[in-house]
Parts: C-alpha cells; structure tokens; sequence
C-alpha cells in the first residue's frame, strides 16, 4: 500500500514539475519582451543584464504611441483583420452550410480541394497576386491585403464551419420548417443562433490570421501610411541599430488585441480545430 | 422543385468556390506563366518567354542545394520539438486539476503570437551582447564567451528552429489533447483488468486510438513548417551567406529583394510538383475522403 502511495506522489511531482516547465518556456520569452519595453535605453544596453527593470517607465510605450505612426498601422490592422473576418465569416456559413447539410456529386473533390488549399504556401501566391493587383490599380492598398488574407483563411474556415453545423441535429430545422418558416428564416433565425460560439470562433481565426501576417504587407503594401502593425514594426528591425525598448513595446501592443481575443474564445476555437482531425 | 432542391447545395457554395477559383486559381496559373518567362520587375519592357531557363537556373544554383538541406534540417527539428514536446504537454494535462483552464489559456497563447512577434522576441533573446540567453550560459560556466548566435553559419539555422518550434508546441498540445479524451475510458479499464501496466497500456491502447489524429496533424504540420517564412525573414533573413535560409524564404527573398519574379515563380511551380506528390501520399496514409465518400 505504502509503495503504491509514494509511485503515486512521484507521479504527481512529476506532472507538477512538467506543466512548471512548459509555464516557465511559454512565459519566458514574453516576460523579457516585458520587461524590455519598461526599461530605459541605459538599462537596456548593458552588459550587466537586468532580470528586473531598475528604473521602470513607460516612456518606450509614450514614444511608440506619439512619435511614430504607430496609430495608422493600428488602425490599418483593425480595418484589415475586422473586414477580412466578416467576408470570411459570411463564406464559411453558406460553405459550411451546403457542405454539412446537402449531399451531391463532388462534394468529397471539394473536401480534399478545401485540404489542399490550405496547404499551398502563401508565398507561391505573392508574386502573382503582386502583379494582377497592381494591373487593376489595387497595388498598395488595404483592399490587396483583406482579399489575400480571405482567401488565405476560407478554407480551413469552411471546413470548420462545416463541423459546427454537423453538431446541430437537422431535426432541428425540420421542425421549423413544418411550422412555415422559409429557409432563409430557419437559417438565420434558428440555426445561427444556436452556432454563436462556431461563428465566433471562426471571426476570431480569420482575425488573427489578417492580424499576424507579415510577409503579405511586407510584398504588397509600399506606402508608410498603409501599413499593418507587423509590416510597420518590422521595417524598424532591419536598421542599423534596434531601438529594443520601442520595439518591444510595439510588439506588446500590437500583441494585446489577438491575444485578448485568443484567450476569450480559446475553447471554442480548440473545439473548432479539433473537430475536423479528431472523429471521437 | 426537385430541380431547385438539386440547386440548393450550389448555391451555398457558389462564394467559397468563386473566391478561390479567382483569388487563388487564377494567381497559380499566372505562378504557372511567369515560370516560364523572363520576368524581372526591374526590366519590365523586356518581358520575353523563357522556356525552361528558370528551371535551369534554379539547378545551377550554387545555394540550392544547401539551402534544400536546411530546409530538410529545418522541417525534420522543428517537426521532432514541436511533436514530443506538444505530447508531454498534452500527457500532463489529460487529468483536470484545479486552474487548468487558466493554465490552457497561457501554454497555448503562443499558438495566437505573430511570426513577426515571435522572430523579434527570439532575435532579442539570442541577441549576442544583451541577450539573456548568453548571458544565462556565460553564467552556468556552459560557454567560454559570448556567442553571435545570429550571425554565426553554424548555429543561425538553429534560432530559427528553436523559434518556430516554441510558437507549435500548443499546436500539438491542442490536438493531442484532445485526441486522448476522446480515448474510450472503458478500452483502458479492460486493459487494466487484463493486467496491463502502465506502459502496456500506453503503448497497445492509447497509441492506436489516437494515431489517426497523430498521422493527419504531423503530414499537416510537416507542410506548414515547410511553408513558414515570415520568422526567418525577420530573425536572419537567410543569412549569414544564406546559412539560414529555407526553400520558402528564399523564395520569398527571390521574389521580394532581387525581384526575379520569373526564377521565384519556377521555384513555385517545383513546390507545387511536390505538393501533388505529397498530397497523394497524404490521401493514401490517412485515407481521407474514404469515410465521406
């Protein structure tokens, strides 16, 4: 009995010490990149390390927010991920719609066309897209960027789509149908209400999709005023020096929106993620 | 009426496959074009077909053939970090415990990072004078002296990795989490009271139950890692001397800093070769489609 207790207690130490691991390899990175962005440049730049800001401030955040454009590649970044997550959004539902409910000839080609899709690597799509935006006058312009970053996210967000509506029993809709509602009407009366958290798992995937991509701006976008956050900070790393504590304050900002949004609907978007790789 | 309800599934349809016929469809035929011309956007008046010279000078390369060797190194590590990594984490949180919601909602927060956000941070820990992470090993006595971790041909390709592979692991972590949930508890008890210990039980019941989801997450992990170029672009740029680079950020940096449209396109078209090739193995392995044929 008395052996059987102490495999039990190390066990336990064991899983203890591994979840610590992992929370003090996640935290790590993000912790430094704080701490960074509160310290002066003096601090910064000293071969005495400090694991603890010696005279914190907020002066890196006042500079990033006043003396850069910072608020236009914000705002550039909001307009961007939010219209890119309703177009998005409104493709997904009638996708994942006619994928779960209806059964027609093709429909596994357009399954595995959905699995191949998301396979492609976006930069085999930069180079030409480059070109015909700029042949019909849409070089350098947010719209290049929201149109390459739906098409970048509708597949996957289909097929998880599909996997939501799959969960809701079509007897569902059948009853409302008896009772005279129009297709139309159940959908969006009936259904869709019932799938709040798929569909904001799927804005919320898009969001962060057209929130984080950097290479797309980086090809696209040439003008200072029409850059995104990741496109407008990266263009400080390859100067000469790094102001390190602006940069990372930058970067925590621009990191507060996705990440907010990422923990609010983390389970339903596991759940989304989950549901097409798993059949359980 | 009946002609109407076969209309239906086609018309829910009809915007997903409009935008990816156009958006996507369109640009890979244009990728297929410039592939075979002489495209420079330096030298637009002087756009001419090419036939196979692109080809040509992407097998001439002297880079490409280390640069297909890291890009190997680099899928194969960082596929191994993310995969036994990713595992661990998902084997230690199989059991609830008090706050593991909480403890999800950080572990998995890199998932949600930017590779922009994710190459700065790492550039910053590698960073060879005010890093901590030379730092840290100066001070266990682990290193002599500092280290250019960046900058050196030896160890730039490994930042990258190191990288990347922290930005997966939750990845893995989500996906066989919830693999292994959804292992039938009764499997296990029968396992248990057919006498198998611990490691049997692992090994002959929880193995098989989850390898469907293992198979189609690694074959769809391997070719994201593949396509990742954005955290090399911001931590080494390829460099130094192309040290560093892989098949998709090189392609990137073709295409974006020398502007050979047409070499950077030939590039693609032997990535979608390999695409197909890779597909039909990934349909083959996971016999996808068969369940919903």
């Amino acid at each position: 009995m008395s052996k059987y207790k102490t495999k039990r207690r190390l066990l336990l130490i064991g899983r203890i010490l591994i979840l610590a691991f992992f929370l003090f390899i996640v935290c790590l990175p993000i912790y430094w990149m704080l701490i960074t962005s509160l310290k002066t440049t003096a601090d910064i730049n000293t071969l005495d390390i400090q694991y603890w800001p010696a005279n914190p401030t907020f002066q890196n955040y006042e500079n990033v927010l006043q003396q850069s454009n910072f608020i236009y590649y914000l705002k550039n970044s909001v307009v961007v991920s939010v219209v890119t997550g309703i177009i998005v959004l409104f493709v997904a539902i009638t996708g994942g719609y006619g994928l779960s409910r209806y059964k027609y000839r093709g429909k596994g080609v357009t399954m595995l066309g959905f699995l191949v899709t998301q396979m492609i690597p976006m930069t085999l799509i930069l180079v030409p897209m480059f070109l015909i935006f700029h042949s019909v006058n849409l070089g350098d312009t947010l719209t290049s960027l929201i149109i390459l970053y739906v098409v970048i996210n509708v597949p996957f967000c289909v097929i998880t789509m599909q996997g939501f509506f799959a969960n809701i029993p079509i007897a569902v809709e059948e009853a409302a149908s008896i009772d005279g509602c129009s297709k139309f009407q159940v959908i969006t009366k009936i259904v869709l209400p019932i799938m709040l958290p798929g569909i904001i798992a799927v804005f919320v995937f898009a969001f962060i999709g057209a929130w984080n991509d950097l290479l797309g701006g980086v090809m696209f976008i040439n003008s200072e005023l029409n850059k995104t956050l990741p496109v407008g900070l990266s263009s400080y790393v390859g100067q000469f020096s790094i102001n390190w504590g602006e940069m990372c304050a930058g970067g925590m900002l621009a990191l507060i929106p996705s990440a907010l949004l990422f923990v609010m609907v983390q389970k339903y978007i596991v759940e989304g993620m989950t549901s097409g790789a798993v059949k359980g | 009426m009946n002609k109407k309800k076969k209309l239906e599934p086609h018309i829910f349809m009809t915007p997903s496959y409009l935008i990816l016929l156009v958006f996507l469809g369109y640009p890979l035929l244009n990728c297929i074009r410039l592939a075979f011309s002489n495209y420079k956007i330096t030298q637009l008046n002087n756009v001419t077909f090419a036939g196979f010279d692109n080809f040509l000078k992407i097998f001439q390369d002297k880079e490409i053939a280390m640069i297909s060797l890291n890009t190997f190194k680099f899928v194969i590590f960082t596929l191994a970090l993310q995969l036994v990594l990713g595992f661990i984490l998902a084997m230690a949180l199989k059991r609830p415990f008090r706050g593991r919601g909480i403890y999800q909602g950080i572990v998995f927060l890199p998932w949600a990072f930017s590779g922009f956000i994710v190459g700065l941070t790492f550039q910053w820990l590698f960073n060879a004078e005010y890093g901590p992470i030379n730092d840290i090993l100066l001070k266990f006595g682990l290193i002599s002296e500092k280290i250019s971790f960046l900058g050196s041909p030896k160890y730039a390709l490994w930042t990258v990795i190191i990288a990347l592979a922290w930005q997966g692991i939750p990845f893995f972590g989500i996906m066989i989490l919830a693999a292994l949930q959804s292992v039938d508890a009764g499997l296990v008890e029968a396992a248990v009271i057919d006498g198998a210990n611990a490691f049997q039980r692992f090994w002959h019941v929880t193995i098989p139950c989850i390898k469907p989801t293992l198979i189609v997450t690694i074959m769809l992990r391997t070719i994201w890692i593949f396509n990742n170029a954005d955290i090399i672009y911001i931590m080494t740029n390829g460099g130094p001397a192309n040290t560093s680079h892989t098949l998709a950020s090189y392609m990137f940096t073709k295409a974006y800093s020398t502007l050979d449209f047409g070499y950077a396109s030939a590039l693609g078209v032997l990535f979608m070769v390999g695409m197909i090739i890779y597909v039909c193995a990934f349909v083959k392995v996971t016999k996808y489609n068969q369940e919903d044929a």
